[in-house]
């Protein structure tokens, strides 16, 4: 059974089409990245299937139950975490209190562990908190009662990188021992380190749903090359490049010591761009060059995300 | 159950202390000051000089007792205008203020219907209603004995026993405003202005042609001078007004179920 299952998810506020026909599945126990710039949608279809507002037309269950059948939900919701963006807590309560609150309605076995792991000043009230702060006791309540399923709702914002880095080994931790999670981000490189599998949203509408590292080969890699001499775009024959760019430089003699001082003025080109194509392509074309410089990476999500997007304005 | 009635009940405690204290020095300066103004002047005479419009919007009978007295300077002043308009502004923000600050999603992500929800935040005001209504009339009471004079401890029970429906009745026009408007500050002047509005219909008509309008408004089936200086007690209205409130809850409720939180 999908922990979450969205079904032609329509959401009309007045004249903006916030969602239209969004479908995805969400397997139990993966973690599910939902990817979109601000303003895409994501938040629509989060704030839908918790129950916070009925959608337009299509529907989504969560753990089962259909999100416009409140009892159900209400049933299922006591197996699911969630954070939102910008969480909202009573400002004249304690961290404390506020998770007692919680407890009391969803249980808390395993608060004292989270918050050690997030250290949120819970005897202070929440009015003294930073951002940071907040957002972690919103970690806390999302997991405190071992939920099966965690939506969240850009759940690094406003988390220093330490803490980003101890969430993302949390999550992965958590997805071993079974917990499906859900979560929308518009940092690419945050959902590649966390999630097996991404939908990417644009304008309400689902682009892709698919593996990242399905999304990873097919976007290829970034491909940097220092080459002495002049070389044109067009004597890139290659197949499988895209976005080439050439700029011509100053040469940097192969095998100059490291530290400069020796720099050869003389022309070199540095060529930029994304393979897709076979590897031992590149590898033969690079052989014929006088190489001064190679660098092959995988190629940021970011770029990919922006192919999508511009593809899809282009075809739009 | 009720752990978000006691929640909201708790945080309510110290706002409605503090109102009890404000309202008991008020009490303590008009019962204070009542021996030296009716010894110099006869209130009576002066109350006949007002608009009978006036006179009825503060529910004046006798101005020189006691009891008429803080009918009409306490009681109709503070209970029926300053009372009535706090809890349907306080009720005003129960949903709206934490939609408007996003607690509300957070609120309905736990295991508990909007039902629910709604129900227990509407009955922590039963904290400032009950709380102002158990310690108001002792103060009254030791109040008036420090003058040498006395109050019948039935009636001065009943003006706080029949204040209570309508107080919740107030506060649930606050509740509805508040499931009706996402922002708190509009939810808390729609109540206010309903509350004060049918306030004025009922005092402007009273004695008119028009004063079957005023049967809309709440302060017509809660009169402290007919309690106090009459010893009437409408019972009928006070069922009345509970009648109402339960209605416009569920109403509340209604509407809340099918809200879209924004």
């Amino acid at each position: 059974m999908s922990a979450i299952s969205v079904n032609g998810l329509t959401k009309e506020y007045g004249d903006v089409l916030a969602n239209d026909a969004v479908s995805f599945d969400v397997e139990a126990g993966e973690t599910f990245g939902y990817l979109g710039p601000n303003g895409a949608g994501k938040t629509t279809t989060i704030r839908t299937i918790m129950g916070f507002q009925s959608p337009t037309t299509g529907t989504a269950t969560v753990l089962g139950a259909d999100v416009r059948d409140e009892a159900a939900l209400v049933e299922a919701r006591e197996n699911v975490g969630y954070l939102p963006s910008n969480p909202g807590f009573d400002e004249t309560a304690t961290g404390m209190e506020i998770l007692d609150l919680h407890a009391s309605v969803k249980g808390d076995a395993r608060r004292e562990e989270l918050l050690e792991l997030f250290e949120v000043p819970v005897d202070r009230k929440i009015r003294g908190y930073s951002t940071g702060q907040t957002q972690k006791l919103g970690l806390v309540q999302a997991f405190m009662h071992d939920p099966d399923l965690v939506v969240m709702d850009e759940p690094t914002a406003g988390l220093d990188p330490l803490v980003q880095q101890r969430f993302n080994e949390f999550v992965r931790d958590e997805t071993a021992s079974g917990t499906t999670v859900f979560l929308s981000s518009h940092v690419l490189s945050e959902v590649r380190r966390v999630c097996d599998r991404v939908g990417i949203i644009r304008d309400g509408r689902i682009v892709t749903v698919e593996r990242v590292g399905d999304l990873l080969d097919r976007s290829g890699k970034f491909v940097r090359l220092g080459v002495a001499g002049e070389v044109a775009m067009d004597d890139v024959t290659l197949d499988g490049v895209h976005d080439l760019s050439a700029r011509p430089v100053e040469g940097v003699a192969a095998g100059a010591p490291a530290g400069g001082g020796s720099t050869v003025a003389g022309t070199a080109t540095e060529l930029t761009f994304t393979f897709t194509g076979d590897l031992n392509a590149l590898a033969d074309f690079v052989a014929e060059l006088d190489v001064l410089e190679l660098d092959i990476e995988e190629a940021p999500l970011e770029e990919i995300f922006i192919r999508f997007y511009d593809d899809e304005q282009v075809s739009a | 159950m009720f752990e978000f009635a006691w929640y909201n009940g708790r945080r309510r405690i110290k706002g409605a202390g503090a109102l009890t204290v404000g309202l008991g020095l008020l009490t303590a300066l008009y019962v204070y000051m009542f021996p030296t103004i009716t010894s110099e002047v006869n209130l009576d005479e002066y109350a006949e000089s007002w608009p009978p419009a006036l006179r009825e919007a503060f529910g004046v009978e006798s101005l020189s007792t006691i009891e008429g007295f803080l009918a009409t300077e306490l009681y109709a002043f503070g209970w029926v205008i300053l009372l009535g308009l706090y809890v349907a502004y306080s009720a005003a923000s129960l949903v709206a203020d934490d939609v408007e600050h996003g607690r509300m999603d957070m609120t309905l992500s736990l295991p508990v219907t909007r039902s629910r929800v709604l129900l227990e935040t509407f009955a922590s005001m039963l904290v400032p209603v009950f709380l102002v209504n158990l310690a108001m009339p002792v103060i009254v009471y030791v109040g008036v004995a420090a003058i040498d004079e006395s109050i019948p401890v039935a009636d001065l029970v009943m003006v706080h026993a029949l204040s209570i429906p309508y107080l919740l009745a107030a506060a649930a026009v606050g509740l509805v405003a508040s499931v009706t408007f996402d922002r708190a500050d509009i939810a808390q002047r729609a109540a206010m202005g309903v509350v004060f509005g049918l306030f004025l219909v009922d005092s402007v008509t009273s004695g008119t042609d028009f004063s079957w309008l005023g049967a809309l408004s709440p302060t017509r089936y809660y009169d402290p001078a007919e309690i106090l200086v009459r010893s009437t007690w409408d019972l009928q209205g006070a069922a009345l007004l509970l009648g109402v409130t339960a209605v416009l809850v569920l109403v509340s409720r209604e509407l809340f179920r099918r809200k879209d939180i924004a």
